[in-house]
């Protein structure tokens, strides 16, 4: 019986320093498979198709199953979940290579600290009094609640980052998922006592204005997240402070 | 006023920038294309308007301020965001992307384009004095002459598509970066009513090149200069 | 004397890592978070349906006191009463922290939190954030540790793996052995106090909902350092999984919560579109045989009954291992917005539309009941004893655990919704008294003799440069599947003492290949298998304790069945009536006649039963196997009784 198989072409590099190379892989094709199942594959038997000996190809993941944002990589030349990425339903041979946008770690996993540096920057969380028991939060109609839960979905897996054609490895823009975290900040009842001080940290360089409005974000946010409603709300956030600052101060 | 650090500096140039796209650049350009349309009426209209502006008090003046400053910082501050992103469209083949990458490109375009329109048609101005200089009948010239060969008849059409596109699609970029639309609706339907204003201006630039290179009329003075 | 700031080393990033972290801080400590991957990517994030709180907001007469019950009766009373009571009554109060927070909790109209109903309660108590409150619940309690952050007060040590806890001569933790993931490189850290809040060990198992991380390696380490591990073999099997081939994706209660019913078609052979099979054709075995609960009965009982099913009675859908949960008789408005976010999920990972066309699903393991066992104190009302040092204090002094990785809240099975619970409460309950231990410390960890930390330090070392080099023939990440395959075929659902004395002894083959295995990454730089092949040492030693739990068990409870020891409850039974022939016992003398005879012998089976099982196993690491000792379980406040859920 001849089997079927996948072929996979993945980009490698062994350290931060060192020069990227192309290495081919044939695993035995699986029914169900995704391209987690390919790589874990290649773990359990790490053969380049020449019949060479290799290393494991590195990657990173968690869940699996879409929540974590770990598994980001290029998969046939665009950015999206390796999880969710099943083989019956992607092009053959599978081209896979490591984000573009961060500094590559080891073949597919890279360093996505710039995003969490950037949540850091947009004070992007509420500031309590403290966890001592203070009652009830705020009254929130449901409505609001519903547009928070989507932007709450963002995990910082990149994707918006990676297809954003402003975000480069050397400017500082700090991108759609960092102002779609001030627009969910600022919807909060509490949160939205810090609104002016989140603005401020986006009304700089690489900040709301650097946005060009290519709008690839939300096409490529694997969570279907409204970014470009929060760049278009952040805009009108910070336009309405700039002119309250100019006229009203 | 409080002095501003470089971050705000920063912000306050790409706003204005933004701003400078729609007024005075954007409705210059409106006003640009729109004039010389007259000229499809007759090249009498066409050369009454362009006397009527030569002959307006402080010109040099309010060009300099409400035209060539804007453009310049309109243009360095469009080199710099040309220069801050990467295009992506090979890979990211969405319809927005498509307009940014288009908006920078026609950026660019429209920069050499007004090196050559303003080479040919402002600069002269400089070596003649204001006396011996009338203006209506050196435009005239220079226009008919650009449009009897295809070069300058594609040179234009390029020139006024691109600076077309670029209003119309700046205008669209405008609204949503100070946030006048948000919604996914809102900014599609923004974009359809933008689509026909550049339509418009568009088809009156390209009525103009038409009219110039189907029938190109000299002219003699009307008003002394 | 200024007083000394005191450092807390911290394992862990998911909840109950994080609200730990975020009550230490305020008490103005110095906290270090050391995690293995960016703090929003931990497991937590998985959970779906959501968290429990007896808020009875819809004034159903739901109570503490009735959460408290329920927890205890659904983990079938192996569950320490005085900590679950405590939890129970915190829960409204975290539930409305994590709502100041910024959590965005559906609500009701008027604004207020809304609650569905979950398995194993007949009261709406589970708060929840769309389908995915875990992750909601992580991210603001990341957001708050990312405020102290900003401010200072956390070091977050992401990409680190921790080896285990730095012991001083009388064995008193004094700081961790940390594994940089991306140089390599092994180091100590000094802390008056480490707490592992390091999740639970499912990936032992090969078909199960966890993360890749969930390894269960740190407390195995804490374990064969000396800790006590508790109630290993009661596995909880989730009944409704996505079937997968790197992993079983967890089809939420809330799918069940929200209406779902679990069918599967009368004949064997029908092999019809499930939407072409008539009603009267379908059978919904959880609503006939459970009309009380129906769909939403306890997960443990839920897995035996599709087991059953499956299995026994050959129903599966096509004859493979699965049947049908469906929705489609709701409105797709209704599913988009109740549990759009788990529905997408179905629908990407098997291309089928959950709200066109009934899910497949099969049971798969979910989470560890047990864990590290871990110490409390009650005040003299039998409360939990807010500042005590004791409070989730590990068998080792100074070694804290929290969250899955602990043992004491969910008894023999956990309720849905329960999880996050936990792990919030232990890790905020834990913060008062892990300070306090660490103020009362006779000696702090910068006196400790250096030579403590320099030989932990050269033995991991020597460890991972001897790992490293191992150059044999089994390659681990495939020793690692069979590892998980012979769990799920022996030791799962139904258990019984030939297959599991078979599987004890097979996990010695195991260990005999570990000997040989291979170290199949020769990179310096971020080479993840050194490690791997590490946690699958302990993932080895996880199998025992689980598996010599379960063989030495020998009693139907919970998660744990060995159908050979069901004490065989008659069908006409109620549990009041165990309560009144307690009460006659009591008074001295159970009249011949007050029940019915098979009643009463029951009764006295369940009795003797408990007697002898109703205990908390201890495994304790000795000769490289687990000793296994029986604990008494604190039931001073609700009488153990038979459980029923029809």
């Amino acid at each position: 019986m001849s089997q079927e198989t996948i072929k996979l072409k993945i980009k490698r590099q062994d350290n931060p320093r060192s020069k990227s190379y192309w290495q081919e892989f044939e695993i035995p094709y699986q029914p169900l498979s995704n391209v987690i199942s390919c790589l874990q594959d290649i773990q359990k038997s790490p053969v380049a198709a020449n019949d060479l000996g290799v290393d494991p190809v590195i990657w990173d993941c968690s869940c699996l199953e879409e929540v974590c944002g770990s598994c980001t990589m290029l998969i046939n030349g665009r950015v999206r979940q390796a999880c969710t990425a099943l083989v019956d339903q992607i092009e053959k041979p599978i081209v896979l290579e490591p984000m573009s946008k961060f500094p590559v770690i080891r073949d597919l996993m890279v360093d996505r600290n710039r995003m969490f540096r950037a949540l850091k920057k947009v004070k992007a969380w509420v500031d309590i009094d403290g966890s001592q028991d203070l009652g009830e939060g705020p009254i929130m109609s449901d409505h609001i609640r519903a547009t928070r839960y989507t932007l709450s979905e963002c995990m910082t897996c990149g994707c918006c980052l990676e297809a954003c054609p402003q975000y480069t490895k050397d400017n500082s823009f700090l991108g759609a998922a960092a102002f779609s975290q001030v627009r969910l900040f600022n919807l909060h009842p509490t949160g939205a006592m810090n609104a002016d001080e989140r603005l401020e940290e986006v009304m700089g360089k690489g900040g709301i204005a650097d946005c060009g409005n290519a709008q690839a974000c939300v096409e490529a946010c694997p969570k279907n997240i409204p970014l470009t409603d929060s760049i278009a709300d952040i805009s009108r956030q910070t336009s309405l402070k700039l002119l309250k600052d100019l006229l009203l101060k | 006023m409080a002095k501003i650090n470089q971050d705000q500096a920063h912000f306050y140039l790409l706003k204005i920038n933004s701003l400078l796209g729609l007024v005075p650049i954007g409705v210059f350009l409106a006003f640009h294309l729109g004039i010389n349309s007259l000229r499809t009426v007759g090249p009498l209209q066409y050369q009454w308007s362009i006397d009527l502006i030569n002959n307006m008090p402080f010109l040099f003046g309010i060009e300099v301020v409400f035209i060539y400053l804007p453009l310049l910082l309109h243009s360095l501050m469009g080199f710099y965001i040309y220069f801050s992103g990467k295009r992506n469209v090979v890979h990211y083949g969405y319809p927005r992307n498509w307009l940014y990458t288009l908006q920078r490109i026609t950026g660019v375009l429209i920069f050499g384009f007004l090196i050559y329109h303003l080479g040919t048609t402002v600069v002269p101005k400089l070596f003649y004095g204001k006396h011996q200089f009338l203006a209506a009948p050196f435009l005239m010239d220079v226009m008919n002459a650009e449009f009897q060969t295809w070069t300058g008849r594609i040179i234009y059409l390029i020139g006024i598509s691109a600076a077309t596109f670029h209003f119309a699609n700046g205008l669209w970029g405008f609204c949503v970066s100070w946030g006048i639309i948000i919604g996914r609706n809102a900014q599609r339907n923004a974009s359809v009513v933008f689509a026909m204003v550049g339509l418009v201006l568009t088809v009156l630039g390209f009525a103009t090149v038409l009219e110039f290179s189907l029938d190109p009329v000299p002219v003699t003075p009307t008003v002394g200069g | 004397m200024a007083k000394r700031k005191k450092k807390i080393i911290i394992v862990g990033g998911g909840l109950a890592g994080l609200s730990a972290a975020m009550k230490i801080c305020e008490s103005n400590a110095e906290v270090i978070i050391v995690a293995y991957q960016s703090l929003k990517r931990s497991h937590s994030v998985c959970a779906q349906g959501g968290i429990n709180a007896a808020i009875d907001s819809k004034g159903e007469g739901d109570s503490p006191e009735n959460h408290f019950y329920d927890t205890i009766k659904g983990g079938d009373f192996l569950a320490e009463q005085p900590l679950v009571r405590d939890m129970c009554y915190k829960a409204p109060s975290i539930i409305h922290l994590m709502d100041r927070m910024g959590v965005a909790f559906n609500r009701t109209s008027e604004g207020h939190l809304a609650f569905r109903r979950f398995g194993g309660t007949l009261y709406s108590r589970t708060a929840f954030s769309g389908a995915t409150t875990g992750q909601q619940l992580v991210y603001s309690l990341d957001e708050q540790i990312r405020k102290y952050e900003h401010d200072g007060m956390v070091q977050k040590m992401v990409w680190h793996e921790y080896l285990g806890a730095v012991l001083d001569s009388k064995g008193i933790c004094r700081g961790a052995i940390i594994h940089d993931l991306r140089t390599n490189e092994v180091f100590t850290l000094a802390g008056d106090a480490v707490i592992l809040a390091t999740g639970g060990p499912s990936q032992v198992y090969a078909g199960s909902t966890a993360s890749t991380v969930n390894t269960g390696a740190a407390a195995t380490m804490a374990y064969m350092q000396g800790a006590k591990y508790a109630n290993g073999e009661f596995i909880q099997i989730h009944p409704t999984a996505i079937p997968g081939r790197d992993k079983l994706r967890l089809m939420s209660e809330s799918a069940r919560g929200e209406g779902g019913r679990i069918w599967v078609p009368k004949r064997a052979d029908d092999n019809r579109d499930p939407l072409n099979i008539p009603e009267m054709e379908r059978y919904y075995f959880l609503e006939e045989k459970y009309p009380l609960f129906g769909n939403l009965v306890p997960r443990d009982v839920a897995s035996r009954e599709i087991y059953d099913v499956v299995y026994n009675q050959n129903l599966g859908i096509g004859g493979q291992p699965m049947v049908y949960l469906d929705l489609t008789h709701k409105s797709k408005e209704f599913l988009q917005d109740r549990l759009g976010g788990i529905l997408d999920i179905y629908k990407k990972f098997t291309g089928d539309d959950p709200k066109v066309t009934p899910m497949k699903i099969f049971p798969a393991v979910h989470y560890s009941m047990g864990g590290l066992w871990t110490d409390y104190e009650t005040d003299s009302e039998g409360m939990i004893e807010p500042k005590s040092p004791r409070n989730q204090m590990t068998s080792i002094q100074g070694l804290y655990a929290a969250g899955e990785a602990d043992c004491h809240y969910h008894g023999a099975n956990r309720l849905g919704a329960n999880s996050l619970l936990s792990c919030i409460y232990t890790g905020l309950m834990m913060g008062p008294g892990v300070l306090s231990y660490a103020d009362n410390i006779s000696q702090s960890a910068d006196s400790v003799p250096s030579s403590v930390f320099s030989d932990a330090k050269t033995y991991w070392r020597g460890r991972f440069k001897s790992i490293s080099k191992m150059r044999g023939r089994e390659n681990p990440y495939k020793l690692h599947r069979e590892l998980g395959e012979m769990m799920m075929a022996n030791v799962l659902i139904v258990r019984d003492n030939k297959t599991l004395d078979k599987a004890y002894n097979s996990i010695s083959d195991f260990e005999t290949r570990m000997k040989d295995i291979n170290c199949v990454d020769s990179n310096d730089w971020a080479n993840p298998t050194p490690s791997f092949i590490n946690q699958l040492y302990c993932m080895i030693q996880l199998c025992k304790i689980i598996t010599k739990g379960a063989l030495m068990r020998d009693e139907f409870r919970g998660a744990h069945y060995k159908p050979e020891f069901d004490l065989k409850q008659p069908k006409d039974f109620d549990p009041h009536e165990y309560i009144h022939y307690q009460e006659q016992l009591n008074f001295g003398e159970v009249s011949a006649d007050a029940f019915p005879k098979s009643h009463l012998d029951y009764m006295k089976r369940f009795e003797a039963n408990n007697k002898k099982w109703l205990k908390t196993s201890i495994a304790q690491f000795k000769n490289n196997q687990p000793n296994i000792t029986y604990a008494d379980v604190n039931t001073s406040l609700v009488i153990p009784r038979p459980r029923k859920y029809d």
